[in-house]
């Protein structure tokens, strides 16, 4: 059996470094069905790379009858996937709750949250028949402990992402799905554009390590949570910290 | 820019992080003098002053602040 890789938030720098380690000698009739939204020029040079191995889709998922469009295209015209992973969320942004933006904030439920729990009903059985799959989120080492103050928005979606990964592992392990999240510190990429120089610099700083994690620190981790010899583990967030946050 | 303009300034930063409008800070003005000023505080004002005074701090630079006459030295410095 190929594995067809369902990777939403799959422009992100994370996303791409994902699919090279995933598809960097893969056997033929490996898949990724990559999503986008308004940005799948990213993904050209990994589809040049390797040619009919990469299907990208332009889905909006703040957009829930989107959601439900892709979710139908997925299922209609695409093999069934093997592993997913839902990387998508918006930008975390520095707010004290005074100024909590309620509509960004659920404009971030839906694209982290809603979706995945619809992109889930839809993969799921499949997985669920053929007694085999892999769920991976990404969720965040603000999570792990005393969260960083003015992070409510982001903290509270990610949390929510973890909630319905305890509970789809439990649900779902009998069937030979797994499901897991990685938790990883402060992450040099686009997705920081919205958060201050100094605040990356002292985390940088303040890591046991002496800096931020990367998409190459991150993507070994998530590999190993999708293959075959991670079988028995479910239910877990694995912390890719470098030491800053430990369970 | 005067002194007293930066100070009056970043009073008006200190009163909006710090939620209370009857703040008034001094040169001797540190982190024991106001209960919540902890170092993410000290981030989130720094970066706040950054954009009022359209300037780029290093941290190395605003690690070692004793208090907010230093900031003020700091910032008089860049604008």
């Amino acid at each position: 059996m190929s594995n067809i890789y369902l990777i939403t938030g799959a422009t992100s720098d994370v996303g791409r470094t994902l699919i090279r380690r995933l598809l960097t000698g893969a056997p033929e009739g490996t898949l990724v069905l990559a999503q986008g939204c308004g940005d799948l020029d990213k993904l050209a040079s990994l589809c040049q790379e390797f040619p009919g191995m990469v299907r990208p889709f332009d889905v909006d998922l703040s957009d829930p009858y989107k959601v439900d469009t892709f979710c139908q295209l997925l299922t209609q015209t695409c093999p069934a996937p093997t592993h997913f992973v839902h990387l998508p969320a918006l930008p975390v942004i520095n707010t004290k709750f005074k100024a909590f933006d309620e509509v960004r904030f659920a404009a971030d439920m839906e694209i982290q949250v809603h979706s995945a729990v619809k992109l889930c009903k839809a993969i799921l059985p499949a997985m669920t028949k053929a007694r085999f799959g892999r769920l991976l989120f990404i969720q965040t080492s603000y999570t792990i402990g005393c969260p960083p103050k003015n992070t409510a928005a982001y903290v509270m979606a990610k949390s929510a992402l973890g909630g319905l990964v305890k509970s789809l592992a439990v649900e779902y392990a009998r069937f030979g799905v797994t499901v897991n999240c990685v938790a990883p510190s402060m992450m040099e990429t686009h997705f920081l554009k919205d958060t201050p120089d100094l605040i990356v610099q002292a985390a940088a700083a303040d890591n046991p390590m002496g800096r931020n994690a990367t998409p190459e620190d991150v993507v070994p981790a998530m590999a190993f949570l999708l293959s075959e010899e991670a079988r028995f583990i479910t239910g877990v967030t694995l912390p890719v910290t470098g030491g800053s946050a430990i369970v | 820019m005067t002194e007293q303009a930066i100070l009056e300034a970043v009073q008006e930063i200190f009163r909006d992080n710090f939620d209370d409008d009857t703040l008034v800070i001094t040169r001797d003005t540190c982190a024991d003098d106001i209960e919540d000023w902890d170092s993410l505080e000290q981030i989130n004002l720094l970066t706040a002053i950054e954009k009022k005074f359209s300037i780029k701090f290093k941290l190395a630079d605003v690690r070692n602040l004793k208090n907010v006459g230093d900031l003020l030295d700091l910032v008089g410095r860049m604008v």
